[in-house]
């Protein structure tokens, strides 16, 4: 097992084709698919949980490792779990019929599908002229760079130039904790 | 090139959050949906960041950094809102939390 590690790290990765990213891309995309169309909930978290390994993966094939790892630790590792517990902690309920605001058209559920899927179709379609037809689109893209974010320099970076912001982020998941466990905690029943 | 089809991959990334927040009626499909949203929006400053003119800057991967840092805190709030409504409702059907509706 050692030695195929090491024959893996050996292999002259430096000259690896520019399209192998498109290999994550795909799983990535396939995933969020899989996510968004299935019924089941926990297969939507799992579907969830391979697309955003797969997005690590892009990151890190693109150049930012320490992004890459921080979208696995905190993604997969947290806000995946998270987002398991929630689907176990509320099974589904009955919805009352007679609750439903919906109940009276017939075929709501299906428009309101349609309509969904128009709005994000007409977006797409919208972003893809943007990316490819705009005037920007021919602009002089300056050629992709060798992959240079050392972490060194992410950190020096960070206590330097984005000190503020950092702290800022601190006091924001702290309120972000506490407010979670306020919401979450049971009420005493007086 | 490699620019614009890294951005489309993030657009049809994007446009996937966008359908799941849309059409679904589960609270947390809609959450999953922001998320989804939100890895594009991530994935568009790493390709912005990677062909700039001056990557060494890291102004992308901070941006990156922090962004994936505000997403923790916003699935945590949002999900521990989901909870609370299915404590009060019994349900987490977005089309049943009526109550602040005018």
């Amino acid at each position: 097992m050692h030695e195929l590690f090491q024959k893996i790290i050996a292999l002259p990765w430096d000259q690896a084709p520019q399209w192998l990213f498109l290999i994550p891309a795909f799983v990535m995309l396939m995933g969020a698919a899989a996510a968004v169309m299935l019924r089941n909930l926990i297969h939507c978290a799992l579907c969830l949980t391979l697309s955003f390994i797969a997005l690590g993966v892009l990151f890190m094939a693109l150049g930012a490792e320490f992004v890459g790892f921080v979208q696995l630790l905190v993604y997969v590792g947290a806000v995946a779990m998270l987002i398991l517990f929630a689907i176990l902690l509320t099974p589904a309920g009955e919805v009352a019929a007679s609750n439903n605001p919906l109940r009276n058209f017939k075929f709501s559920r299906a428009f309101a599908a349609a309509g969904g899927a128009t709005v994000a179709l007409l977006v797409l379609v919208s972003l893809l002229g943007a990316i490819f037809f705009s005037p920007h689109a021919r602009a002089v893209v300056p050629p992709a760079q060798a992959a240079i974010a050392p972490v060194k320099a992410i950190g020096e970076n960070l206590l330097n130039h984005t000190l503020l912001p950092l702290q800022a982020t601190a006091i924001l998941l702290t309120a972000a904790l506490i407010g979670a466990a306020l919401l979450a905690k049971e009420e005493k029943k007086s | 090139m490699m620019l614009q089809v890294i951005l489309a991959i993030s657009a049809v990334l994007f446009c996937f959050g966008l359908l799941a927040t849309l059409t679904r009626s589960n609270a947390i499909m809609v959450l999953i949906g922001i998320e989804l949203m939100l890895g594009a929006g991530n994935l568009n400053f790493i390709a912005f960041w990677k062909f700039s003119t001056h990557p060494e800057l890291l102004t992308g991967i901070m941006f990156a950094i922090f962004s994936i840092a505000l997403a923790a805190a916003e699935a945590a709030v949002g999900l521990a809102i989901v909870i609370q409504v299915h404590r009060r409702l019994r349900s987490v059907n977005v089309n049943r939390a009526t109550q602040l509706k005018g």
